[in-house]
């Protein structure tokens, strides 16, 4: 059901050993530093891991998508700031919650997660996920968990709280209560060592690893511009590809004879970039509309920024970023996004 | 239960310190045989006692700033009573002579014995007459949109509070019809003859307490409590000028007139990331306000503040503009904008105190308010959802301090004033 396949190039030097405890101390030498001087794009990093699937279970109105890795280095991001969380040699395993729409398949970025783990009751670890972006992963809540132990069965239970981006059309309504899926874990140091991990010679490239194909779970990427109806237009700003559409208003949106909506998204993967603070102008002869954009989940424009306007036959659209993206990055998209200038397009 | 002996050299504090947090009578034969302070008595004619049962700030310690130091050893016991319907003349006659021996006994104080006894919304759906208007007593619901917490929805809560642990373990195991005196009173009644107790949950809070216990999950191993903080998160709480007055949050109407709300949460707390991704000013900024950090106005467990928080109406009037220039928001910034009435009085009076029952750092969370809805009020002004649109703050991350904190248990009771605290019906006369 999960094909662990990577379309990404790269040299193989052997998988990684990795110490028989739970932790792994002395793997964490063979994972490559970060770069010295990464570009301030999206770029290949030094090394790519795979993951394996724990299970999906459909849980209230999300179904969830659980999967592991080795632990990864990451950068949280506040505002325009990036902050590195590394590796500790406590930490046992990365887990990756994944949420979508059981309807659509869309993926929801904009939940909040929390991961409880237990064995027999007692408690192992709890911590409230961040919201990440990886290149081979995808669109994803994650993060490091400590504790556990070789050949050990956990109840792991993932806690969705409700979407933080305004739901329209047939989502009108939805995604306001949570829920939790619980699933057991085995955690097996031979059946992690068994997870692709390969260094990479093409490192700080500007390019990007491919979306590992997930059958059972959808990474996050954003409708194609084909998809999205209305009138659309594509541009390009620094490493951020933006659909805008004027379309109808759709249910759940007051007022107004039309919708702008923008969906930005990855250069390479087209993964959904949610998280951000967007503004709009709009202009014909005068500006038809000027200001921030509202982050929405919506079943037929998918994850966008919109807000209502007035009409307008044709007109010039820029789009800028007041907030960078507020999910975690891991390793080839920590200095992307950042910066980025005014992109301007005819509707 | 591991058995506990008084050990020569083994330090009677620490060896109290587990006894409260593990109860039971192993614990408290062992606590008695090293327990040798005389503990002051109670009263003879327990009528005469303040009619508000939540009436505790003058019988506890203050500070020099008029902050009320709470009891250190706490336990609140979660009651069933045992049959369907309400209750009878018999359950009454116990309960009764159980909390009447009680104020016999112990000095209502934290040197003797704080206690107050409150009922559920579950308690009163006995009776077929409702509660009155006066009385704002819902069912125990979600509050934030990222919570599923159980409810308590047991009959009655009984809190038990003193400076002296052994007393709260003796105080149980009178109650329990473990003692034939307590006190040096005797005890002719158990309220367990009328009451099961459905849960126990034990709590601690004041100087040294957190650091003490800090080796259990939810804390890193790296011991970043510091000695001086009453709580896990590091810092003071409960200043005079933040909470509200007794008077403020008493009933002052309808047959509970003299009584108060109770809402009791129970927060498990997961410091790895408060402590460890966390510097001290970050800390500020998520638990006060970025203003607080920005301008320095917290030192150490926060020793330097007095008699308030140094919140000022701007700082939370401006919650927004500080998640626009800091990408952050304070805990008690947020909360402040639901917890002021239209003169500017406190809502709500806060009486938190820490636990490690089963090993895990946890928050015992009562809040005593006129009615449950300003509870709710608040909460819901903390969650700060109204200012995720601001996408640097996220459902719970740099939003106040939701990053480490997980609700597991919520419940609403009436604590009604002593004239009704026996198994009360919704209309006593
Ligand atoms: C581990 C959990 C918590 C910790 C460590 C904590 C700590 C604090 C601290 C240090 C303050 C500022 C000082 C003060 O005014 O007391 C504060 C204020 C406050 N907190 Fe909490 N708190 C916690 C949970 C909660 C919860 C669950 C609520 C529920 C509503 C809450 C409501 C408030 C309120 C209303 C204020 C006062 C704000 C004002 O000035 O009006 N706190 N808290």
């Amino acid at each position: 059901m999960f094909r662990r396949q990577f379309l990404a190039g790269g040299s193989a030097i052997g998988a990684a050993t990795i110490a028989g405890c739970g932790s792994l101390e002395s793997r964490a030498i063979d994972v490559p530093p970060v770069l010295d001087d990464p570009p301030d794009a999206i770029y290949v990093p030094g090394h790519v891991e795979g993951m394996d699937l724990v299970g999906t279970e459909t849980t209230g109105e999300y179904t969830v998508g659980l999967s592991y890795s080795y632990p990864h280095r990451f950068w949280t991001i506040t505002g325009n700031e990036r902050e590195r969380t590394s590796i500790d040699e406590t930490d046992s395993v990365h887990l990756m919650a994944t949420v979508w729409d059981p309807e659509t398949g869309l993926v929801l970025p904009d939940v909040g997660v929390s991961i409880e783990i237990t064995q027999d009751g007692s408690l192992v670890s709890q911590e409230t996920v961040y919201a990440m972006l990886s290149q081979p992963m995808g669109v994803h809540h994650g993060g490091n968990f400590t504790g556990l132990s070789d050949g050990e069965t956990y109840a792991v239970r993932v806690a969705v709280g409700a979407t933080a981006s305004r739901p329209t059309g047939t989502f009108t309504g939805r995604f306001d209560e949570p829920a939790t899926a619980t699933f057991e874990f085995t955690f097996e140091t031979s059946a992690m060592q068994a997870i692709r991990f390969e260094r990479l010679d093409r490192a700080g490239e500007r390019d990007a690893l491919e979306g590992m194909s997930m059958d059972a779970v959808p990474t996050g990427v954003a409708l194609a511009p084909e998809a999205i109806p209305g009138r659309t237009a594509t541009t390009m700003a620094d490493d951020i590809r933006y659909v805008a559409s004027l379309v109808d208003p759709p249910a759940g949106v007051d007022g107004q004879e039309s919708y702008l909506a923008v969906s930005p998204r990855t250069r390479y993967n087209g993964y959904s970039l949610s998280r951000m603070g967007l503004s709009a102008t709009l202009e014909d002869d005068e500006t038809v509309t000027d200001g921030q954009l509202t982050r929405t989940i919506d079943p037929d424009l998918g994850y966008h920024y919109g807000t209502t306007v007035p009409a307008v036959d044709s007109a010039e659209l820029s789009i800028t970023v007041d907030t960078p993206p507020q999910v975690a990055r891991h390793e080839g998209y920590e200095t992307a996004f950042f910066d980025v200038p005014t992109a301007k397009l005819s509707l | 239960m591991q058995a506990m002996e008084a050990r020569p050299g083994y330090d009677r504090r620490q060896f109290l310190k587990t006894a409260v947090a593990a109860g039971g009578t192993v614990a408290l034969s062992a606590c008695l045989e090293i327990s040798d302070e005389q503990v002051p008595g109670g009263v003879g004619d327990p009528s005469s006692l303040p009619d508000r049962q939540h009436a505790w700030n003058d019988r506890v310690r203050s500070d020099e700033y008029g902050n009320v130091s709470l009891p250190r050893h706490q336990s609140l016991l979660y009651l069933a009573l045992d049959r369907d319907g309400p209750p009878t003349d018999a359950d009454r006659k116990v309960v009764g002579g159980a909390l009447r021996t009680l104020d016999r006994a112990y000095e209502r104080s934290n040197e003797g014995l704080i206690h107050s006894i409150a009922y559920s919304p579950a308690y009163f759906e006995r009776f077929d007459e409702p509660l009155p208007a006066s009385v704002d007593l819902p069912q125990p619901r979600r509050l934030s949109p990222f919570e599923e917490p159980q409810f308590d929805t047991q009959d009655a809560l009984l809190h038990l509070a003193s400076d002296r642990a052994e007393v709260i373990l003796e105080a149980e195991a009178a109650l329990q019809g473990e003692r034939e005196q307590v006190n040096g009173v005797a005890v002719d009644v158990s309220i367990t003859d009328a009451l099961t107790v459905d849960d126990r949950r034990s709590g601690f809070v004041g100087p040294g307490m957190p650091a003490d216990r800090q080796d259990v999950a939810g804390i890193p191993d790296t011991e970043p409590v510091p000695e001086a903080a009453p709580l896990f998160m590091g810092f003071e709480a409960g200043f005079r000028g933040n909470q509200a007055t007794e008077d403020y949050v008493t009933i002052d109407s309808g047959p509970f007139a003299g009584g108060t709300t109770k809402h009791v949460s129970r927060l498990r707390q997961r410091l790895e990331d408060w402590y460890v991704e966390q510097d001290f000013e970050d800390r500020v900024t998520e638990l006060f306000s970025p203003a607080h950090a920005a301008e320095g106005l917290v030192e150490g467990v926060g020793e330097n503040l007095g008699s308030d928080s140094g919140l000022t109406p701007e700082m939370i009037e401006n919650v927004r503009e500080h998640a626009r220039e800091f990408g952050r928001v304070g805990h008690a910034q947020k909360a402040a904008r639901a917890n002021r009435d239209e003169e500017g009085n406190v809502r709500l009076l806060r009486r938190h105190v820490e636990s490690t029952d089963g090993d895990v750092a946890a928050l015992h969370f009562p809040s005593l308010q006129q009615g449950i809805s300003a509870f709710e009020e608040v909460r819901r002004a903390m969650n700060g959802t109204d200012l995720t649109d601001e996408p640097a703050i996220r459902q719970r991350v740099n939003n106040g301090i939701l990053e480490y904190i997980f609700t597991t248990h919520r419940g609403n009771f009436l604590v009604p004033p002593r004239r009704h605290r026996v198994l009360p019906s919704p209309r006593p006369a």
